[in-house]
């Protein structure tokens, strides 16, 4: 064993130890606490007697302006068991805070949350493609993707115990700096905390077994299936623990399932599945797919940067370009993710709605915007620099410029801000809230639509740059029975998803006047029901380049012109139509995105090579594209870190633990730009010396490579450069 | 470290010099400033701190800005402030508007009842800064800034409680989810969406309780719902009409113009509209009973009432 790797079974050694010492620390100083805690729940949960009589008041007693005892009902059983439950509350003693020597608490907090965070959204995505690519290179017979998903996991093995060692870091500065809101977090979430520990254990042995098996389990299908397995193993482990941690911390944002004044559990069930649970984790497991795409895109660009043959260039080339690939692809789905998200903190709490969208937090909203242009447009750019290296592209490369006017249009609409900052006498004299002109650009109405437009223009970028090399096609008629059933299978997923939408639509329980306005979104999803059954249609004709056409203009016509007109019209005439209109919204686009992949898929499945794809050669400057979009990312995940734990304004639970401590301000954007500033310098830092160390054992092993190949393979890695 | 590093290093440097920039920028725009803490005592904090923390919004508006009904507009309350001072005997308007926050009972605006809540104590619990900062802002409202006087108020507005919220408790606890069912289910004798407005769900009838959860006790609740008379609040007060033929109506003023007036009255649980020319008022006067059934506590289930009242608690 050399020297590097037992520096790297150190760090993976230690990182153990830590988990080790908090799971035996965590149940010895807490299980007072917890004990406690289950009894009195168990009296609350036996507490809803029948018969208890209502109360009744006697004149002149109620005060609606204090929260005086007197204001508790007078009589019957249900007054006694009020009373008695403000007997059992003592005076609870004050929130303690510690500082972090004589540094902010909070800070401290901030910064070492903030990159557990980052290094655990990579170390769950990563897993999530790792074994999709390794699963892509089995079925293929292509050994160079079960080399790629490899060298993922390698990077996965580093960056875990880092990722480990930080947890601990951060139940450490938890319970030591906000030691009465972890005894709250405790007695709540005492079991699922086991758990916890318990699916770490399973995570680290899945991730170590599924990384150093490799080797080991090749060469049969049954052994590459039992290494499949380990994967898909570490990945329920890992989304399991997000699910975990998630529960606790949306728990603080829109708590349930206990007596709020002491903290009693009647249901840890209501406890973890609160409002926004599964609106965060959907968007957390797609959000870390994106994140890990784009570091795994960064990785790749400065390995590019530095290579040294033609050979480590064209790899890293591929590797980058796949990296980016799954980056982008989840970054089309993350919108609308994001918005079921907003649309239930709305729901759970509309003062925390307008807190995010309207108040102290509207502004974090435009850098967010400013920073999710940036990705799109870095994507695309990518994309245009990749038609670079295929020949034939120069067909395509006119679509360039209207893409990027659409691209930048959609930008300036998104940065329009939903309100411009009008004192009083400004609004007194428009004579409403919204800028007369700015508003048609600002409200949620013009940016959902943008936001469909960017991702239709994307994929479009994605679709040219697919077929750039691609000349003559086989008709689709020619195709046999593989395209039909592709075809026929997009066919009837996108016509469930609409039709059972548009069906559902039907019976949402409106008043009557504001029940009309759903209609146009029912006759919305019937068009483009049709639509993709014409497009169906015309692909069997052989005409799918038409179909594709067809597609694209119905929905851009639909879900970004009209819906932008016609949601404006909801906003103000029946407010509540509007989640119907957006689920409408992203259920046309998708069904635009996966019947026009399908079509794109079949239509060029054997069609002639104008040219072939000239991996390495690309230009520098689009290395710098992909590092942009990992840093990008990297900062918008501190951003929005900053925006949903800040939300709770000075709150540690929401409405239920107050934050009395020094730190219970919400920070201004300029402060907040420089820690999120500082938390992306060490996180990047963190992962150039953990990825380093990764790839110090490998250089020793370069000079003995080991190549294998499947049976049935047609071509090896060699061959494809 | 090589070139390419050196490179790369200093790209990351950049964009993350850009994006703390654009914070910077955008933290100027909005008007938060570059300090390390939002706020400090400024009309333009304060503004904020009326439409947002400080929850005023939910019961003022000013001129054309909200629509709540519930407090004064407080459309040029500076001028009027310095009426009212002398009015009271108070040295100063800035007195005046001190004493309305410290203590909102001690005068209250005519037509108006006492449901302002102290904004320094649960569950609103205003900061002393950010109460100065309000007061800033109210100065501005027809009157001219003067941060020196307001500052010599800082000791007479007590600091935010530090005590722990404790939330009254029900006898008969009740998820607010099921609360919310009871509260728009029609096939009961008696449904409160029929009037009231939430989250733009039901009939705006009685006053809107979109956010009551922030500003109001569940003591309030209690009250309001068993003993709906107890507290009318303004602008919802049952009328009294008796027309030339003798016949009368009670109800609440939906619309009126020079012709007619708009009631809607409560018929058998049910909302009805009656429209009556002015020329046929013979007499009409405000009645202190309001339009709200006084039987509720009847009709409902122990488990349904707390379902209603932990829902409205919810509503924050």
């Amino acid at each position: 064993m050399n020297n590097v790797k037992k520096l790297l079974m150190v760090t993976k050694r230690s990182a153990f130890v830590l988990l080790f010492i908090l799971s035996f620390v965590l149940p010895l100083t807490l299980s007072q606490k917890i004990f406690a805690s289950e009894a009195p729940a168990q009296v609350a949960q036996e507490g809803p007697v029948s018969g208890v009589p209502l109360p009744q008041f006697e004149g002149g007693q109620m005060s609606g302006s204090s929260q005086s005892p007197e204001g508790q009902p007078v009589t019957g059983v249900g007054t006694e068991t009020a009373i008695a439950a403000a007997a059992e509350e003592e005076e609870v003693a004050p929130v303690q805070y510690r500082t972090f020597f004589g540094i902010d608490s909070r800070l401290v907090l901030w910064i070492v949350s903030e990159l557990h965070l980052m290094f655990a959204a990579f170390v769950l995505g990563v897993p999530i493609f790792a074994v999709i690519v390794e699963i892509v290179g089995f079925k293929g017979g292509d050994i160079k993707y079960d080399k790629m998903a490899k060298e993922f996991t390698k990077l996965l093995s580093a960056a875990f115990a880092t990722t480990a060692s930080l947890g601990g870091l951060l139940g450490f500065c938890l319970f030591g700096l906000y030691p009465e809101f972890m005894g709250h977090m405790t007695n709540v979430f005492a079991p699922t905390m086991y758990v916890y520990a318990l699916m770490f254990f399973g995570e680290a042995f899945t991730l170590y077994g599924y990384y150093y098996s490799w080797e080991i389990l090749q060469g049969t299908a049954a052994k590459k299936w039992f290494h499949i397995s380990l994967g898909v193993m570490l990945n329920l482990f890992g989304t399991g623990l997000m699910f975990l941690t998630n529960s606790w911390a949306t728990y603080m944002m829109s708590p349930a399932g206990i007596v709020p004044a002491t903290g009693k559990v009647l249901s840890l069930y209501h406890a973890m599945y609160n409002p926004l649970w599964m609106p965060v984790n959907i968007h957390r497991l797609i959000a870390n797919v994106c994140f890990g795409g784009f570091v795994v895109g960064a990785y790749a660009a400065v390995k590019f940067l530095g290579a040294k043959t033609e050979e480590e260039k064209a790899h890293y080339d591929w590797m980058g370009y796949v990296g980016n690939f799954i980056g982008v692809g989840a970054l089309i789905p993350l919108p609308f993710a994001g918005y079921w998200l907003g649309r239930e903190v709305y729901s759970s709490s509309p003062v925390m709605g307008n807190i995010m969208m309207g108040g102290a937090f509207s502004w974090t909203f435009i850098i967010q915007a400013i920073l999710i242009g940036m990705l799109f447009i870095g994507v695309n750019y990518y994309l245009w620099l990749g038609m670079g290296r295929i020949k034939g592209s120069e067909r395509y490369t006119k679509f360039i410029k209207y893409l990027i006017f659409v691209i930048f249009l959609c930008f300036a609409v998104w940065l329009t801000p939903h309100n411009l900052p009008l004192s009083g006498e400004e609004r007194a004299m428009i004579g409403e809230q919204y800028h007369p002109f700015s508003k048609y650009f600002g409200v949620m109405a013009a940016k959902n639509a943008v936001v469909n437009l960017i991702i239709l223009a994307t994929f479009f970028s994605f679709l040219i740059y697919r077929r750039s090399n691609k000349g003559e096609m086989v008709p689709f008629s020619e195709q046999g029975r593989t395209g039909k059933i592709g075809i026929f299978s997009a066919l009837i997923f996108c016509l469930l998803m609409l039709v059972s939408y548009a069906v559902s639509l039907n019976f949402v329980e409106l008043e009557a006047n504001i029940k009309v306005f759903v209609n146009p979104l029912i006759r919305a999803l019937y068009i483009q029901a049709f639509v993709v059954c014409l497009a169906a249609f015309l692909t069997f004709k052989n005409k799918g380049k038409l179909a594709q056409t067809l597609l694209f203009a119905v929905t851009a016509c639909i879900a970004v012109l009209y819906f932008w007109y016609y949601a404006f019209q909801v906003m103000q005439k029946a407010n509540l139509v509007l989640r119907y209109l957006s689920v409408t919204q992203v259920s046309i686009v998708m069904s635009c995105l996966i019947m026009n992949a399908i079509i794109d898929v079949f239509m060029f499945r054997k069609a002639k090579l104008v040219g072939g794809i000239v991996w390495g050669k690309m230009p520098v400057r689009s290395q710098y594209a992909l590092l942009l979009l990992c840093i990008v990312i990297v900062i918008l995940m501190g951003l929005m870190g900053f925006i949903r734990s800040g939300l709770r304004m000075d709150w540690h639970i929401y409405g239920v633990l107050q934050d009395t401590s020094p730190w219970a301000y919400t920070p201004t954007l300029s402060y907040m730009g420089r820690v999120v500033g500082l938390i992306v310098v060490l996180f990047l830092g963190l992962v150039a010396f953990v990825f380093w160390l990764a790839n110090l054992g490998e250089k020793k092993e370069k000079a003995k490579p080991k190549e294998y190949k499947y049976e049935g393979a047609e071509e090896d890695y060699e061959n494809t450069h | 470290m090589n070139k390419s590093m050196l490179k790369i290093t200093a790209f990351g440097i950049a964009v993350i010099g850009f994006y703390i920039y654009i914070t910077i920028y955008v933290a100027g725009l909005s008007g938060t400033g570059g300090g390390e803490s939002a706020g400090g005592v400024s009309p333009e904090a304060g503004e904020k701190i009326f439409w947002g923390d400080g929850q005023c919004s939910t019961c003022h508006k000013i001129g054309t800005s909200g629509s709540a009904t519930r407090g004064p507009d407080q459309d040029g309350l500076a001028g009027r402030s310095e009426e009212r001072a002398k009015e009271l005997g108070l040295p100063t308007g800035l007195d005046y508007l001190v004493e309305s926050i410290v203590d909102p009972e001690k005068y209250i605006v005519k037509g108006y009842d006492k449901i302002m809540p102290k904004v320094f104590d649960p569950p609103i619990m205003l900061s002393r800064e950010k109460i100065l900062a309000v007061l800033a802002y109210l100065q501005t409202l027809g009157g001219e800034l003067d941060i020196s006087a307001i500052m010599k108020y800082k000791d007479k507005i007590p600091e935010a409680s530090k005590k722990k919220v404790k939330p009254w408790v029900a006898p008969v606890v009740v998820d607010a989810k099921e609360g919310e069912k009871v509260f728009f289910d029609e096939t009961r004798p008696v449904t409160c969406g029929k009037c009231h407005v939430i989250n733009g769900r039901g009939k705006k009838v009685g006053p809107e309780l979109t956010g009551i959860g922030a500003i109001q006790t569940p003591e309030y609740f209690l009250e309001s719902i068993l003993k709906p008379s107890a507290k009318i609040v303004k602008g919802y007060e049952t009328m009294y009409v008796i027309t030339s033929d003798g016949i009368p109506y009670n109800g609440l003023i939906k619309s009126e113009t020079e012709e007619e007036l708009v009631l809607l009255k409560e018929e058998s649980g049910e909302i009805e509209e009656v429209v009556i020319p002015k020329s046929d008022i013979a007499e009409m006067k405000k009645q202190e009973v309001s339009i709200m059934p006084g039987n509720i506590g009847e009709l409902l289930s122990v488990r349904d009432f707390y379902g209603i009242v932990s829902f409205l608690q919810s509503l924050k």
